[in-house]
């Protein structure tokens, strides 16, 4: 392990040096022999990246890396998406954080009240990353009609709109999800339309709200209560169906979506789609029928024995037999249900492993206090146990989203595939492989590690009270 | 080990005074071959202040862990305010309604304030509205003497609070009967008595109570019977004066030279 080691006060640079290169004869002469081959793979590192390099492959097609083979003359989408997601990143940022500051001044803490600007730091790989689309997007003049800096300004300014429902009243931090929750599938829709059966995903987060907010308190009967809660959640869900078949404006499907956008959508869709999957794997896999048990059993460990490249060749040719004759799966929904599923096989597992983690007095104490098994379970056991795997957890979404780039080899033109459309110019048929190859690096280290840091700030909010 | 029982301290103290909330008859249970409690017979009345001690090993935890189910009896029968323990979990949750039970580690849901951790079994298992269950809440964190740390989490408090408000936990479900099991022991020694308290109290109010438990001191002034175990078994049962000024069997004259 390195670690650089600060210059203490009163110490000058010389003795520094001497200190921290020459100590004895033998470090001395390490520094001797390291320091001139150290100083020339700087040299020509820096060298490739400012004199050498061929960035022009990368900054003529920035557009391409973004958003690959999707339409250009449907590009509002895509900008219109970036401004809706910047609104609810806002909202939800807000709203978290005032959440947690109410808690911390509820029970004594110190505070931690964040804000656009810290959560900009925190996550300073996007922002680094960004700046370099901005710093190549001032000479792409390849498709784009709008300004990559109005976009990027744009969406700082609807964080920072979005970000002040943290003046909400505590009585509104749900509202506050809720249109977090809202706008992300508003955003996601905008490129892929608001055609009839999009109604799914509010549907099912509507009739959840409506479920758990319809006032039944002054019905004694428990039945009553279920099933007017239940006439309330249809009723939202029936009225968001009518709605979305009023307006039936078809977008872009995801079979057209390429390129960076593609990766990043992908990997939502599959961490989404996974985690619920995952969780309920791994109650199937602690249940006490064995029917059950066995079945998750065997899924979860045969799915972790196969390569992720087998399953997603095995998709593409085999899902095809599992689905009902003349059922049309694209190259893409194919490949995200394989992600789906594979991700779910680990989720599961890294799930199986927090529910193990806690001591078995908090179900006794639980099970003494008169709880059916559900609610020991949804509100003692899990909240714990998937506080503690949060590390894991994210972990594993990483994983996803790095494993994504595996789709290129299944000919699916994602943020690495992109390359090979690069690659096709004239210009470019035989140069510039590394260029590209690094950027694409870029890309994904940016993401990745970004995800790395909220995981540990989530982490250190989460066990702050333990 | 001897299966006889001196029938005579066994006939005048087993009864309980009143109407019996507990009865248990001929309970047996194992641990795999382990005999952990044989052939257990007790009564406890209503309002009856019952404490077990006896060595470690010797099925006291085991003896109440069985009442609410934590753990199930292999043989006999364990009737709780009128109701059979039985296989049906609708029965075993209704018995688990009635009876509270503290522990020796707290078990405080440590994600949970301490106001939560109170209101959850009555908002989840009664359906009381929020605020109703929140105020009875305060009522109980009050009368165990800590209303102030409602909106803390259970790792900010100290193990007598925590234990205070595990106590207070189980009140808000209002049992008819708290079981408690050692729950002094894992406590630093300046904080035994403020839970001890809390329990004294408690018995005073009227509450039917079982207690396993090393202090001698708490055994003494509160209980009505105390109980003392060994080997799976119950050895003796008699009043506090008698237990502790005139006990009959050897095992207890023995574990008493030993720990007073």
């Amino acid at each position: 392990m390195t670690s650089s080691a600060p210059v203490l006060p009163g110490q000058t640079r010389a003795e520094w040096v001497r200190r921290n290169l020459f100590p004895n004869w033998w470090s001395g002469l390490t520094t001797i022999v390291l320091a001139p081959i150290i100083l020339y793979f700087a040299y020509r590192a820096l060298r490739f990246l400012f004199v050498t390099g061929q960035w022009d492959a990368v900054q003529v097609n920035l557009t391409l890396f973004m958003q690959g083979t999707f339409p250009r003359d449907e590009q509002w989408r895509l900008i219109t998406q970036i401004l809706i997601f910047a609104f609810a990143f806002g909202v939800g940022l807000g709203t978290n954080s005032a959440a947690s500051y109410d808690r911390a001044v509820d029970a004594g803490l110190d505070v931690e009240k964040g804000s656009i600007v810290e959560t900009l730091t925190r996550m300073w790989s996007l922002v680094a990353f960004i700046a370099l689309l901005l710093f190549f997007a001032t000479t792409d003049d390849i498709g784009n009609f709008i300004n990559p800096f109005l976009v990027v300004g744009g969406a700082l300014v609807l964080a920072f709109i979005g970000y002040q429902a943290h003046r909400f009243p505590r009585s509104l931090r749900n509202l506050g999800w809720l249109l977090t929750m809202t706008f992300l599938v508003i955003g996601f829709q905008v490129v892929s339309g608001f055609d009839t059966g999009g109604w799914v995903p509010l549907g099912i987060i509507y009739g959840i709200t409506a479920y758990s907010i319809a006032p039944v308190d002054r019905f004694d009967a428990p039945w009553l209560r279920v099933v007017l809660r239940l006439v309330a959640a249809a009723v939202v869900v029936f009225a968001l169906r009518a709605i979305y078949a009023a307006v039936d404006s078809p977008g872009i499907g995801w079979d057209e979506w390429s390129g960076l956008h593609l990766t990043l959508m992908v990997s939502a869709i599959a961490i989404v789609l996974a985690f619920p999957l995952g969780l309920l794997l791994a109650l199937a896999r602690r249940s006490t029928l064995p029917a059950l048990r066995i079945m998750a059993t065997v899924y979860i460990e045969v799915i972790r024995g196969v390569p992720l490249i087998t399953l997603l060749f095995m998709g593409q040719f085999i899902l095809g037999f599992v689905v009902p004759a003349g059922t049309v799966l694209s190259a893409i929904t194919r490949a995200i249900a394989v992600m789906t599923l594979f991700s779910a096989a680990y989720i599961a597992e890294i799930v199986r492993g927090g529910l193990q983690s806690l001591d078995k007095g908090q179900n006794e104490a639980g099970q003494a206090l008169g709880l059916a098994p559900p609610p020991i379970m949804r509100r003692i056991i899990l909240p714990q146990a998937l506080t503690a795997v949060i590390p894991a957890m994210v972990g594993q979404f990483i994983s996803l989203f790095k494993d994504s780039s595996l789709l290129s080899i299944i000919a699916i033109l994602e943020f690495l595939g992109v390359r090979k459309i690069i690659h096709a110019q004239p210009d470019f048929r035989s140069v510039a492989f590394a260029e590209t190859l690094i950027f694409v690096a870029i890309g994904y280290w940016a993401f990745a590690f970004a995800m790395s840091r909220e995981s540990q700030r989530l982490e250190r909010r989460l066990r702050v009270t333990r | 080990m001897t299966t006889e029982q001196n029938p005579q301290s066994y006939s005048d103290a087993t009864q309980a005074k009143g109407e019996a909330v507990i009865e248990l008859t001929d309970v047996d249970k194992f641990f795999g071959d382990f005999q952990a409690l044989s052939d257990i017979n007790m009564n406890v009345g209503s309002q009856e202040v019952i404490v077990v001690i006896g060595p470690s090993g010797s099925g006291k935890s085991t003896l109440i862990r069985c009442i609410n189910r934590l753990e199930k009896h292999d043989r006999g029968s364990i009737v709780v305010g009128g109701i059979e323990l039985s296989e049906d979990i609708k029965n075993i949750q209704e018995i688990r309604r009635e009876t509270g039970m503290v522990f020796q580690s707290f078990n405080l849901f440590p994600h949970l304030t301490v106001i939560d951790n109170i209101t959850l079994a009555p908002r989840q298992v009664r359906h009381e509205a929020k605020d109703e269950a929140e105020e009875s809440a305060m009522q109980l964190l009050e009368r165990v003497g800590i209303p102030e740390q409602a909106r803390k989490y259970p790792g900010q408090l100290s193990g007598g609070q925590q234990q205070r408000v595990a106590i207070a936990r189980s009140l808000a479900m209002k049992p008819k009967v708290m079981l408690f099991d050692e729950p002094t022991s894992a406590l630093d020694p300046e904080m035994i008595k403020e839970v001890l308290d809390v329990m004294i109290e408690l018995a005073e109010g009227g509450m039917t109570m079982i207690v396993v438990t090393h202090e001698m001191g708490f055994a003494r002034a509160v209980a009505d019977r105390v109980v003392f175990m060994a080997d799976g078994e119950i050895v003796e049962v008699g009043t506090p004066e008698h237990f502790f000024t005139n006990p009959e069997e050897e095992r207890t004259k023995l574990f008493l030279s030993q720990i007073l």
